[in-house]
C-alpha cells in the first residue's frame, strides 16, 4: 500500500513539474533546485547572522535592548534582521520541499541513503536552530518557549529532571541560558556545514546553487518581505510574569502548538517516532531491482584490457562509485598500454545506471547483462525490420 | 508489411523517462509512428554517442535519445551528460559531412506521453526533410575529399578541378622519395647519439 501511495505521489510530483515546465524553461524549474535554494538561504543566514552576532549581547538585561538597538539605530540593522528572519523561513521551506520531493521521487534508493540520513540530520538541526533563534530575541515569545521546552523536557520519565537542568544550565532560569543558546545557535549553524559535507560526499557534481535567476529572485523576495513586514519583537520578557499566548511561527514552532492538545510525553514520543521513521524511509522498501520491478543489468564491470585510466567515468559517475587506482599492469589495447591509472567500480555504490558506459570512449566499461553488442544487435534489428 | 515512406528512426529511451509501454508494439516500434523503434536503456546517460552513429551507419535516417526533463534525472546527471555528448557528436558530424540534425536528445518525464509523441513525430518529419544521403560515401584515395588548402577547390572552375586534384596528389608522391630518403638518416642520427651517450659511461 505504501509503495502504491508513493507511486501516486510520484505521479503528482511529476505532473506538477510538467505544469511548471510549461511556465519556465525546464532548467529553471525551481523544484529541481530545492537543495540549491536551501544552500543559498543558508549562506544568506550565515552572512546576516555574523552581522547580528557583532551587536547581540547575550544577557537577560541587554538581549532585548541590543536587538532593539540593531533594529532602530544600527545602519541597515533592520534590513539585516529582516533578511535573517525571512531567509530562515525560506531555508525551512526549501529543505521541506527538498525532503518531500526526494521522498516522492524515490531519490533515497540504492546507495543514496547517506544523503538521506544526513538530510534528516540537517532538517532536525535546522528546526532547532530556528527555535533557538526565536529564544535569543528574549521577548515574551522567547520566555514562553523556554518555559514550554523546560516543562516538556522535565515531563520525561526518569531523566526528565536532568534534561531540564541540562537545557537551562542551572537549577532555575539564570543568566547562563542566553550565552548557552547563542553558542548552540551559532555552533550548530557551523555544524550544519559538517552535515552538508556528509550530504555531498557521495555525490558527484552536487547542484549547490540555484540558477542565477532564482538566486536573484530569492534575494529580492527576502528584501521585499523585509521592507513590507519588518521583523519585530514581541514585548520584552518579564521574569516575574508568564505570558499567556504564544505568537506562532508555523514553520518553526509547530511542535509548541502541539503542546496545546498533546501531553508533553505524547509529543516527545511522536517526535521520536517521526524522526526514527524519517531515518527508516530509505530502508523500508525492497532494494533489489527484481523486487522493484526494474531492469537488472548488473554492476558495471571494467574491462581491464581496454581501460586507459582517462578518468572520464570517474568524473561522470553521479554517485562516486568509481575510483581510480594506480594501474597494476598495462592494458592490452594500444591506448591502454601507457596507462598510469585504472578504474575500479565500488559495487556497494553502483546503482547500475550505466552512465559510466556512456562516458567511456574506449569500450572499457560494460553492464554485464546489457552489453554494447546487445544494444548494437537491437539497433541493427530496428534498422532492418 | 506496408511500404515505409517515413525515414527509419532509432530512439533510445530511458527506463525512468516517459512511460512508453502503451505507445509501443512488442517489437519496440511506436504505434503512432511505425517508422520509429524505441530501445529501452537503464538511463539516458548509458547511451554511448557512437551508438547513435552506429544506427545512422546501419540504415537509420535519424537517431535520438530520450531522457527525463533536465534537472530531474533519477540518476542525477544522466540527461545532462547525454545532452552534452549529443552536442559534441553533432559537432563531430558536421566535420564528417553528416547532417547534425539527424540526432537529437529530447527530455520527457514519466507521464508526458503526449509531448513525447509530438516531439518524436516532429523529429521524424524534420529528418524526412533533410537533404542527401544519411552518411556520405566513404573516402577513396585520390577522391574529392582529400585535404587541400581552403579556397583552392573552386579556383580553376569545374574543368580545372581534376587537374588540380591530380597535381595535388602527385606532388606529395613526388616528394615522398625525398622524405623517405631523409627519414632513415634523421632516425639514424639520434640513435647513434644515444648509442654514443649509452656507451660513454661504459667506456
Amino acid at each position: 500500500m505504501y509503495s502504491r501511495l508513493l507511486a501516486r505521489l510520484l505521479g503528482w510530483t511529476l505532473r506538477l513539474d510538467v505544469a511548471i515546465n510549461r511556465v519556465y524553461p525546464e532548467d529553471f524549474n525551481p523544484l529541481y533546485y530545492t537543495g540549491g535554494l536551501a544552500n543559498l538561504f543558508l549562506t544568506v543566514l550565515v552572512l546576516s547572522g555574523i552581522f547580528l552576532f557583532l551587536y547581540y549581547v547575550p544577557s537577560f538585561n541587554d538581549a532585548y535592548t541590543s536587538v532593539q538597538f540593531i533594529t532602530a539605530t544600527v545602519p541597515y540593522g533592520v534590513i539585516i534582521r529582516g533578511i535573517h528572519r525571512y531567509a530562515a523561513d525560506g531555508f525551512m521551506i526549501a529543505i521541506l520541499l527538498h525532503f518531500f520531493r526526494n521522498w516522492f521521487t524515490d531519490r533515497f534508493r540504492f546507495s543514496r541513503d547517506e544523503p538521506w540520513i544526513s538530510g534528516m540530520m540537517l532538517l532536525l538541526f535546522s528546526g532547532f536552530l530556528g527555535v533557538s533563534g526565536y529564544v535569543l530575541v528574549w521577548d515574551t515569545r522567547s520566555q514562553l518557549l523556554v518555559s514550554m521546552t523546560a516543562h516538556t523536557l522535565g515531563a520525561m520519565p526518569v531523566i526528565g529532571g536532568y534534561l531540564e537542568s541540562m537545557f537551562i544550565g542551572s537549577a532555575g532560569v539564570s543568566n547562563l541560558l542566553l550565552p548557552r543558546l547563542l553558542y548552540l545557535h551559532a555552533g550548530l549553524a557551523t555544524f550544519l556545514y559538517i552535515m552538508l559535507w556528509w550530504h555531498y560526499v557521495r555525490i558527484r557534481h552536487p547542484k549547490v546553487w540555484p540558477p542565477a535567476v532564482w538566486t536573484l529572485f530569492s534575494l529580492g523576495l527576502i528584501l521585499l518581505l523585509t521592507g513590507l513586514l519588518p521583523a519585530v519583537s514581541q514585548p520584552t520578557a518579564r521574569p516575574e510574569s508568564t505570558p499567556g499566548t504564544l505568537a506562532v511561527d508555523w514553520l518553526f514552532l509547530l511542535p509548541y502548538v502541539g503542546l496545546k492538545v498533546l501531553s508533553p510525553l505524547v509529543l516527545a514520543a511522536l517526535a521520536v517516532v517521526i524522526v526514527v521513521y524519517g531515518l527508516y524511509i530509505p530502508y523500508q522498501l525492497p532494494e533489489t531491482p527484481a523486487a522493484m520491478g526494474i531492469r537488472d543489468s548488473g554492476v558495471a564491470q571494467v574491462i581491464d584490457a581496454n581501460c586507459t585510466g582517462c578518468e572520464l567515468c570517474y568524473y561522470d559517475c553521479p554517485y562516486n562509485a568509481i575510483v581510480m587506482t594506480p594501474s597494476p599492469h598495462p592494458g592490452v589495447t594500444k591506448a591502454a598500454q601507457a596507462r598510469k591509472l585504472f578504474a575500479i567500480v565500488l559495487e556497494s555504490r553502483c546503482v547500475e545506471c550505466g552512465i559510466c558506459v556512456g562516458a567511456c570512449p574506449f569500450e572499457a566499461l560494460e553492464l554485464p547483462r546489457l552489453l554494447e553488442s546487445d544494444i548494437q544487435q537491437k539497433v541493427v534489428q530496428a534498422c532492418r525490420s | 508489411m506496408p511500404e515505409l515512406t517515413a525515414p527509419r528512426i532509432v530512439g533510445f529511451l530511458c527506463d525512468f523517462a516517459v512511460d512508453a509501454s502503451a505507445l509501443t508494439a512488442p517489437d519496440g516500434t511506436m504505434r503512432e509512428a511505425p517508422n520509429v523503434t524505441l530501445i529501452k536503456v537503464p538511463c539516458s546517460g548509458f547511451v554511448r554517442p557512437t551508438w547513435l552513429e552506429f544506427a545512422l551507419r546501419n540504415g537509420a535516417a535519424g537517431a535520438f535519445v530520450c531522457g527525463c526533463p533536465l534537472g530531474d534525472c533519477f540518476n542525477r546527471l544522466g540527461n545532462n551528460l547525454i545532452g552534452d555528448r549529443v552536442t559534441q557528436l553533432r559537432r563531430r558530424f558536421e566535420r564528417q559531412k553528416i547532417h547534425p540534425d539527424r540526432i537529437a536528445a529530447i527530455y520527457f518525464g514519466l507521464h508526458d506521453q503526449a509531448g513525447f509523441v509530438a516531439s518524436v513525430k516532429a523529429f521524424s518529419e524534420h529528418v524526412a526533410g533533410l537533404p542527401g544521403p544519411v552518411v556520405p560515401a566513404p573516402r577513396t584515395a585520390g577522391g574529392a575529399s582529400v585535404a587541400r588548402a581552403a579556397g583552392t577547390a573552386g579556383a580553376g572552375g569545374p574543368a580545372g578541378r581534376p587537374a588540380a586534384g591530380q597535381q595535388e596528389i602527385t606532388a606529395p608522391e613526388g616528394a615522398r622519395p625525398a622524405s623517405a630518403g631523409a627519414r632513415p638518416a634523421a632516425d639514424a642520427a639520434p640513435s647513434q647519439a644515444t648509442d654514443g651517450t649509452a656507451g660513454a659511461p661504459g667506456a
